[in-house]
């Protein structure tokens, strides 16, 4: 089990800024184990991370990074991907940036349904700069921004992958790193835009200012806010908000993704190696 | 479609094709090699986008409307930085948009040709009427330091020619370059004489590429006058992409002297080798005795008038700048010494007039602006040059 | 930062030059083989120490669960790890009431 990371890492760049205790290492080291397993080639993976802690994440991992501007992950991400059909590109974000400034790229990624793993470091804050709310931050915590208590409502990123089409979801926490790494896996495996939250604790920021002053302590609040989904889904109504269903949430292996749907639909259409695309190539017409 | 039902390769070798100016820029940009292009729908460039969108993936290429402008720019740079030609088409206001994100190509040196389609500003201003509103723009559209390649298309033939220019260029220089057109030369429809595309395709200068062991790859450890090597992806060179100010690696630093010498380099890659990068048209300037400046579609009127005026007895000459960043700092400080008169006529409010009064360290240039999106009629000039002169 | 070497023949170990005390490992352990200690060479003033590494099941979460690369743990495979017994469980309880440090005055059962 000494599972040796050092392969794919960039030695000379540890070790990480992140702050001590940050479970942002442990979704790095997740995404390492998962990408271990499959054997994917490190000249085959290509990961782009946008700017706040998660964007960090890129510049660790021995594989050809991207460091891009704030929330425009999914764009570049899809820019490498249609130019590149046959490789693997993973997105490492962070909730202010996939869910603030990047929510319509994010949205449109998804609607795609263009294969890339679309991770999201969910730590429920602006850690970066210094704890400002983001759109997932609860009401009536902390914030530098909102120091009266947040009033700003949140809401669950998942749904909105879903509801935007993306044909894989789910959601892990950094206390169950097993776990994080299976969906990592299923992630990667998966043929269309896979969307993972994952939830981790920034106890500097979030945590300190808000009753959870060390790293176990913000860990033991995400897991006080989560339960796997098929216990989830028991729950009456009114205790359901109060909880984040974790696991794999959506899996769609049908839906048509969109860098296969452009080669061989439109590509092929304009060589003409097939007829128009018509309605009749899809189920859903409207 | 290529050209249109009109295609004809004349004596001299040449295409001769009808179109408009945005499907001029679109036909360069598949002649050119281009793999991507990226954009969003907006007046008056929407057509370079439907153009492609046809085109492009007729040779195998991919045309993707995005969300908005900035995921426009942006999946053309993503594609850019996994190692191909990539390309997008815009108006003002878009490149108001996509501005950071051209910083980042700048910063990361990454080749990318992007055309501006210029309309009545600033805002919203005249969405279908035409003007030059955007050349101090395209010299700093982002925030920070950085040096601009920005070529202006002055007649049709150019919205070709000049687009073909800036994918060379792009990958010469490691950066965005902006190929300036207008809603007159955009949407005039008309003949215009183009290289054929096998010419433009025994001329394509790709990207330098680093052959070596990948141990011994330093994507930005180059020469203080040269721009960085970036390698495709995928093919065994692993190195970072970022905006922050990176080492030869490609990652993040603030050491000192890193930073110091990677913007130093930024602006000494294309100031050490204007030679490569200027491009003039000079008309009627050798007997003249005024000297009109201008550029784009306002060039056509100009020239128009300089010939009218020659019809009087009036010696007038044209110098159009093409590539109008870097500014031809040399050839119009010269010229300044030999001409007393000299009247900048462009549509906007003296945005070029400055670097004129600049390279020539003058400030009695004479000016002929306009800002209500019509375009200058040749008469417009003359009826000046008689006022001030 | 080092390139990880594996020292034979033990169940878990760990490099003190990236640890940064953050407590997650100790509290991931089951079986009471690790402890935070007062450190003040550290950045945190602390630092891990393995405090009954013959009590280690071979579990791996403290490995799954370290974001620095910090403690690594043998292959079930190379190691003949124990099982988990009740004073070790014990002692885990009793670090994990103390800060995550073992008692000064744990006497083991």
């Amino acid at each position: 089990m000494a599972f040796n990371y050092d392969d794919y890492l960039r030695l000379e760049k540890m070790p990480t800024l992140w702050c001590w205790g940050c479970g942002d290492g442990i979704v790095l080291k997740a995404f390492v184990r998962a990408v271990d397993k499959l054997q994917i080639p490190k000249d085959d993976i290509c990961v782009v991370s946008g700017i706040g802690c998660s964007g960090r994440f890129s510049s660790y991992v021995d594989f050809n990074t991207i460091h891009t501007t704030h929330g425009r992950t999914p764009a570049f991400a899809t820019g490498v991907k249609l130019a590149n059909p046959d490789k693997h590109v993973i997105v490492v974000t962070g909730d202010g940036d996939a869910l603030a400034i990047g929510g319509n790229h994010t949205i449109h990624a998804a609607r795609r349904n263009i294969d890339i793993t679309f991770i999201v470091i969910q730590n429920f804050i602006y850690g970066l700069t210094n704890a400002q709310t983001s759109p997932t931050t609860p009401q009536g915590m902390w914030t530098v921004t909102q120091k009266a208590g947040n009033i700003d409502p949140t809401f669950d990123a998942c749904k909105l992958a879903e509801a935007s089409g993306a044909s894989f979801v789910a959601r892990e926490s950094v206390t169950k790193p097993k776990k994080l790494e299976k969906v990592i896996i299923e992630a990667l495996k998966h043929k269309g835009f896979a969307y993972i939250d994952a939830l981790t604790n920034c106890h500097i920021n979030l945590g300190r200012k808000n009753k959870m002053v060390s790293a176990m302590e913000t860990l033991d609040w995400i897991d006080s806010i989560t339960m796997p989904k098929s216990k989830w889904d028991k729950l009456p109504e009114e205790e359901k908000i109060n909880l984040l269903p974790t696991g794999i949430l959506k899996q769609d292996t049908k839906a048509l993704e969109y860098t296969d749907m452009y080669y061989n639909m439109i590509i092929a259409a304009h060589q003409g190696k097939r007829g128009k695309v018509t309605q009749d190539d899809f189920e859903k017409k409207i | 479609m290529a050209g249109g039902d009109k295609t004809v390769i004349n004596a001299e070798g040449k295409r001769e094709v009808v179109m408009i100016g945005n499907h001029l820029a679109g036909l360069a940009a598949v002649d050119s090699g281009c793999k991507l292009f990226g954009g969003y729908p907006i007046t008056p460039s929407s057509e370079v986008m439907e153009y492609l969108s046809d085109a492009l993936p007729a040779v195998g290429g991919v045309c993707i409307q995005m969300e908005d402008e900035i995921g426009g720019v942006a999946v053309a740079t993503g594609a850019a930085m996994s190692g191909v030609r990539a390309m997008t088409a815009t108006s003002g206001p878009g490149i108001s948009l996509k501005a950071e994100n051209l910083g980042l190509a700048q910063m990361a040196e990454v080749p990318l040709v992007v055309v501006d389609v210029m309309r009545g500003g600033p805002s919203t201003g005249l969405p279908t009427r035409v003007a030059q509103g955007d050349i101090n723009q395209a010299k700093n559209p982002s925030h920070g330091d950085y040096k601009s390649i920005a070529l202006c298309a002055g007649t049709l033939a150019e919205c070709y020619t000049e687009t073909v220019r800036a994918f060379n260029l792009a990958d010469r220089f490691m950066q965005p370059v902006f190929v300036l057109l207008d809603a007159t030369l955009g949407l005039m429809h008309a003949k215009a004489v183009i290289p054929t595309a096998e010419e433009v395709k025994a001329n394509i200068v790709p990207r330098k590429k680093f052959e070596g062991d990948p141990k011994d790859y330093k994507p930005y450890g180059v020469a203080q006058d040269e721009p960085a090597v970036l390698n495709p992806m995928f093919q065994g060179y692993r190195y970072h992409f970022t905006g922050l100010h990176h080492d030869a690696m490609g990652f993040p630093t603030e050491e000192i002297e890193t930073c110091r010498k990677l913007i130093d380099r930024l602006f000494r890659k294309v100031d050490e080798h204007r030679d490569e990068i200027e491009s003039n048209e000079e008309y009627m300037l050798e007997d003249a005795d005024i000297l009109l400046i201008g550029y784009g579609s306002a060039s056509l009127s100009i020239k128009e008038a300089v010939n009218r005026l020659r019809e009087e007895g009036i010696k007038a000459g044209m110098f159009r700048p093409i590539t109008i960043w870097p500014s031809p700092e040399e050839r119009m400080n010269e010229l300044g010494k030999q001409f007393e008169k000299v009247m900048v006529v462009e549509l906007n409010q003296g945005q070029y007039l400055e670097e004129v009064q600049r390279c020539m360290g003058r400030r009695d240039i004479e000016k002929l602006t306009k800002t209500n999106g019509r375009p200058f009629s040749p008469q417009d000039i003359i009826d000046k040059v008689k006022e001030v002169f | 930062m080092a390139v990880m070497t594996a020292p034979a023949n033990t169940p878990v170990w760990v490099d003190k030059d990236r640890c940064k005390a953050c407590d997650i490992c100790v509290d991931a352990c089951p079986a009471g083989v690790l402890s935070m200690q007062a450190d003040p060479h550290s950045t945190l003033g602390a630092n891990i120490e393995i405090v009954a590494i013959d009590a280690c099941i071979g579990c791996n979460e403290c490995e799954l669960s370290c974001p620095d690369f910090a403690i690594f743990v043998a292959e079930k495979s190379e190691f003949k790890f124990a099982k988990l017994t009740d004073s070790a469980k014990a002692r885990q309880e009793a670090i994990e009431k103390n800060g995550y440090r073992l008692p000064e005055d744990w006497k083991e059962a």
